[in-house]
């Protein structure tokens, strides 16, 4: 089992979701996470007030999966998340040790 | 059923308490009935052991304490007992004690117990409030009755007599501490039933606090003395009654001891109390509107009777120390008072005079002025709010500086919905989300509140908008049209300008005010679902949003309505979002702010200024002719760069190509200057592509005597390091194909065959388009080019145009999105535009192609 970790710009999450339920993937944990990478923040000065933001906005979606699915979901993930631009965004494979569902003890597989 | 025909009390000790509760239930007990039945069977179980475990019933005395005492019981209540006793008789204390608690502990009773001597009971009433106030309700199961009236009567004695200003100080300020801990609201998303505002606790503060100060035992003797009306009474009484059947349910649908209406109880207890789902609203939504209406109740009732004491306490009330403000009205204490009640009903224009002069001087109106305002809504009628005066004194309200308080005073008299008849299907609606913190009436509210402290935060945005009293009535209307199913924003902009009709808003209001609620959820939709570097999109924002004034309105109202949603909505990172979006379209509409003539009179001016600039940083001796340079090209560079062109040139008599590349901030920078020949575009994005730079945007001018100059700002697709990019060579390379020496067509097609594995040419070509444009300009054709990005698009694109003997005068190379756009100012071989229909064909069958080979 591995964990995927992707991070993507926000109005992309829409399309990425969509594709991975279209490849049979329903369940996956999505938070609101803050860039502080190369691309760097912006400043913009309008009408004589500076407006800084120093982080880029993204979002982290964490996908649990067998291994043999780890190939088509990266695929999947990089395909609906690209738009060909800077700040595109990463995916991150890790290794599982081992689920767990609470309600149920079940373990593994059965626990995805 | 068997079960149903037994008595209750017929269950023999503790254990079947639960049997007795659910046979109540069963029985359709509820309300009040059950929670003093239930406390009635305490009581009886808790007097039979007494009996049987007291020897010496005088020395003691089993006292109910709180809601116990008041014989209120709920079912999984905690059981407030004290065991009263004559010191005397301290030695038979531990057997009583044992043979009272211990089978209360033993099923698993939540007891507060207490033993005590009377004098000890004075000592620690010193020093607890809650047993000082719970000692109001005490009441006596069993024992001694000499023994209690004792402790009854020390207690009255001393804390209860002469005692009156300081049990409603400190009754004020548990009432204060609890709305810090609860919020001040009633409606919160999941209220608490005994602690929220408007809750239990605010019902037996006030009857405490009659007791205390008034010797007024109970609700119907408020209402004799003239602190409640007999509406006030029967509303008031209707919404203890709905509480205590939602507290017992609650209690019930949980199986523990839990007062809060917790979000996931909420359908169940709906379905409970016979609600059922209806198509513009949810059974769960009927049921919450009911709970907060009745808080609500609970809770204005109680304000007015605190406010009510404190003036008897304070004796303040003299007209001594008044000022009219105007005739009728005056500010007494640092509240404003209607002088005379009669005036109201003869002259409602004093409706809204009162609520001006709130927001004129900032002092609330007097609790007796706002009861007198709510006795009287039936005086509001088309006449008053279709009124001019009242209209102009409520948009003086609107942008007094504290709006937000006014409108709250006006929402809790019912005035606002009288005013605003609209507002009436909003008032307590409760939204079945985890998001809406608020009901739909307290979340217009708080908008106002929050558009209140953006006037603070945003100087500078709020300096753009001209219209604040629009802005606030936006922000009061912009959910009004929920309630009625789907769609509720283009609705509430049909109902908001109905408003704004009666209110007298000019035309341009009228419109402002409908984009305003109409778009009120655009903003932060856009945000988070559309690509923000879409430039192509932004432009169409900037036209729909047309004003800068209409952008900075609708942004200050995005972020107030998502601040005033709840705590889950709005957040720095997708404030970081809606400020980027905000940002984009007013830089935009900045630019656009200007005319189409004016745009041309500036372009003029700013041709004549940066010729003048250039002559003046050129030699004296210099001969340039100005009329080598369009004006887009000198409309392109700043004054410096041009002389820096015009002196490179010179070095073309000597040398074929200048090829320079710089590090700018966010690219690479190269230039090329030759002399223009055909191909040269195709040869030089060739060997970019060859060394796997990517062209992020590009400008190509010609210079009318044949010199091409073109600045190419590029990106490398593998690698950010500058220094170990192999400029050497690329220059090399670049001199060969110039002098067409060097083979690029086979080296690019070597060098991209493993990225073109992948056969896509249908996906492709259906996202491709061309366009060939003849009007656009007077003296070239303009071709654009629409297509998917990848590596070495830009020499497929030229190398074509190139074989159709194509000569490429002017390009502007973009990208937007994922999306390429290029557009190529043009002539065919021959000078002239492609006006052909049959050779513009092809031409754009071939470019298609072109862009479409993966």
């Amino acid at each position: 089992m591995k964990k995927i970790e992707a991070i993507i710009k926000p109005f992309k999450l829409d399309d990425v979701k969509e594709a991975l339920n279209g490849i049979g993937i329903k369940g996956m944990t999505i938070s609101e996470v803050k860039g502080y990478g190369r691309q760097k923040g912006h400043k913009e000065i309008y009408r004589g007030a500076e407006y800084i933001v120093d982080f880029i906005p993204k979002v982290k979606m964490e996908i649990i999966v067998d291994s043999s699915q780890v190939d088509d979901v990266i695929e999947t993930i990089r395909q609906a998340a690209n738009t060909g631009k800077i700040g595109d965004g990463k995916i991150f494979v890790l290794p599982v040790e081992e689920v767990i569902r609470v309600r149920t003890g079940e373990k593994g597989e059965e626990a995805i | 059923m068997a079960q149903a025909a037994i008595d209750p009390q017929d269950y023999n000790g503790l254990r079947a308490r639960r049997q007795a509760l659910d046979a109540y239930w069963q029985q359709e007990i509820s309300g009040y009935a059950l929670v003093r039945k239930h406390s009635d069977f305490i009581d009886h179980h808790l007097a039979e052991s007494f009996k049987k475990s007291a020897p010496a019933s005088e020395g003691f005395a089993l006292v109910a304490l709180g809601g116990y005492g008041r014989q209120e019981l709920y079912p999984f209540s905690d059981i407030d007992l004290m065991i009263l006793y004559d010191p005397a008789h301290k030695d038979e204390l531990n057997s009583l004690v044992e043979a009272i608690l211990y089978p209360l502990w033993d099923t698993g009773l939540e007891v507060g117990h207490a033993v005590r001597t009377p004098d000890e009971c004075m000592a620690f009433a010193t020093e607890d409030f809650f047993f000082r106030v719970s000692m109001l309700d005490a009441r006596l199961i069993a024992g001694s009755v000499p023994l209690f009236a004792k402790l009854t009567e020390m207690y009255k004695t001393v804390y209860i007599e002469g005692k009156r200003q300081e049990f409603l100080d400190d009754m004020l300020i548990q009432r204060s501490k609890r709305e810090i801990q609860y919020g001040r609201h009633t409606y919160l998303l999941e209220p608490h039933i005994k602690e929220s505002c408007g809750g239990f606790r605010d019902i037996q503060s006030m009857i405490w606090t009659a007791h205390v100060v008034f010797g007024l035992k109970d609700l119907a003797s408020l209402k004799e003395a003239g602190l409640l009306s007999q509406e006030e009474l029967s509303d008031f009484e209707q919404a203890q009654d709905y509480l205590v059947r939602i507290r017992n349910r609650l209690h019930y649908v949980s199986g523990r001891k839990n007062d809060q209406l917790f979000f996931e109880h909420q359908e169940e207890m709906a379905e409970a109390f016979g609600f059922k789902n209806e198509q513009d609203m949810l059974a769960v939504e009927h049921f919450m509107r009911d709970v907060y209406g009745h808080m609500q109740t609970v809770s204005i009732t109680t304000d007015l009777f605190f406010e009510h004491v404190s003036e008897v306490l304070g004796s303040d009330d003299s007209p001594k120390g008044a000022k009219e403000l105007e005739r009728g009205i005056e500010v007494r204490h640092g509240r404003i008072h209607l002088v005379n009640a009669d005036f109201i009903t003869s002259k409602p224009k004093f409706f809204m005079r009162l609520f001006y002069q709130a927001a004129k001087t900032g002092k609330p109106l007097h609790f007796r002025t706002r009861k007198t305002i709510t006795a009287n809504l039936h005086l509001v009628d088309d006449k008053l709010r279709s009124s001019r005066r009242t209209a102009k004194l409520f948009k003086a309200i609107l942008v007094s500086p504290e709006p937000f308080r006014v409108l709250e005073e006006m929402l809790d008299t019912g005035f606002l919905a009288a005013y605003i008849p609209e507002f009436t299907k909003v008032e307590s609606l409760a939204q079945h989300d985890v998001y809406h913190v608020f009901t739909v009436d307290r979340h217009l509210l708080q908008t106002i509140a929050e558009l209140q402290k953006l006037q603070q935060e945003e100087p500078n945005i709020n300096a753009v908008v001209r219209s604040p009293d629009i802005l606030i009535l936006a922000g009061l209307l912009h959910d009004v049209g929920k309630g009625y199913g789907h769609g509720h924003a283009e609705r509430g902009a049909d109902m908001a300008r109905q408003i704004g009709e009666r209110l007298g808003l000019e035309p341009d209001e009228l419109e402002t005010l409908d984009f305003l609620v109409r778009k009120h959820l655009f903003l932060s939709h856009t945000a988070l679902r559309r690509d923000l570097e879409d430039e192509e999109f932004l432009m169409r924002c900037a036209a729909d949003i047309h004003s800068p004034e209409w952008l900075a309105m609708l942004y200050l109202l995005t972020i107030a309505d998502a601040r005033a949603t709840g705590p889950t909505v709005w957040n720095e990172w997708k404030g970081a979002l809606l400020l980027e979006l905000y940002l984009k379209i007013a830089l935009l509409l900045d630019r656009d702010d200007l005319s189409e003539q004016e745009q041309a009179q500036s372009a003029e001016l700013g041709v004549k200024w940066i010729c003048e600039k250039v002559t003046g940083l050129l030699p004296a001796d210099d001969t340039t002719n100005f009329n080598l340079f369009s004006d887009d090209y000198l409309l392109s560079f700043p004054p410096e760069v041009i002389v820096e062109h015009i002196s490179q040139a010179k070095k073309l008599e000597s040398q074929e190509v200048l090829f320079f590349h710089e590090q700018s901030q966010e690219s690479w920078s190269i230039f090329v200057m030759t002399k223009d020949r055909p191909g040269l575009l195709a040869r030089i994005f060739g060997v970019l592509a060859l060394h796997n730079l990517n062209v992020l945007a590009a400008r190509i001018f010609t210079w009318a005597d044949g010199t091409a100059v073109d600045t190419i700002e590029v990106s490398s697709a593998i690698s950010e390091d500058y220094a170990g990019q192999d400029w050497e060579a690329m220059e090399n390379e670049l001199h060969l194909a110039i002098q067409q020496r060097l083979g690029l067509e086979y080296r690019l097609s070597r060098k991209l065959a493993p990225l073109r594995n992948k056969p896509q040419g249908v996906k492709q070509r259906l996202a491709a388009k061309v366009a060939i444009d003849n009007q656009a300009s007077e003296q070239y054709s303009v071709i654009e080019v629409f297509s998917k990005d990848r590596i070495g698009i830009l020499y497929d694109i030229t190398k074509t145009l190139s074989d159709f003997g194509i000569s490429i005068y002017r390009a502007r190379i973009g990208s937007k999105a994922d999306q390429v756009v290029d557009v190529f100012y043009v002539l065919d071989h021959d000078g002239r535009k492609i006006e052909d229909p049959e050779f513009k064909n092809e031409l754009q069958q071939g470019l298609l192609y072109a862009v479409s080979q993966a």
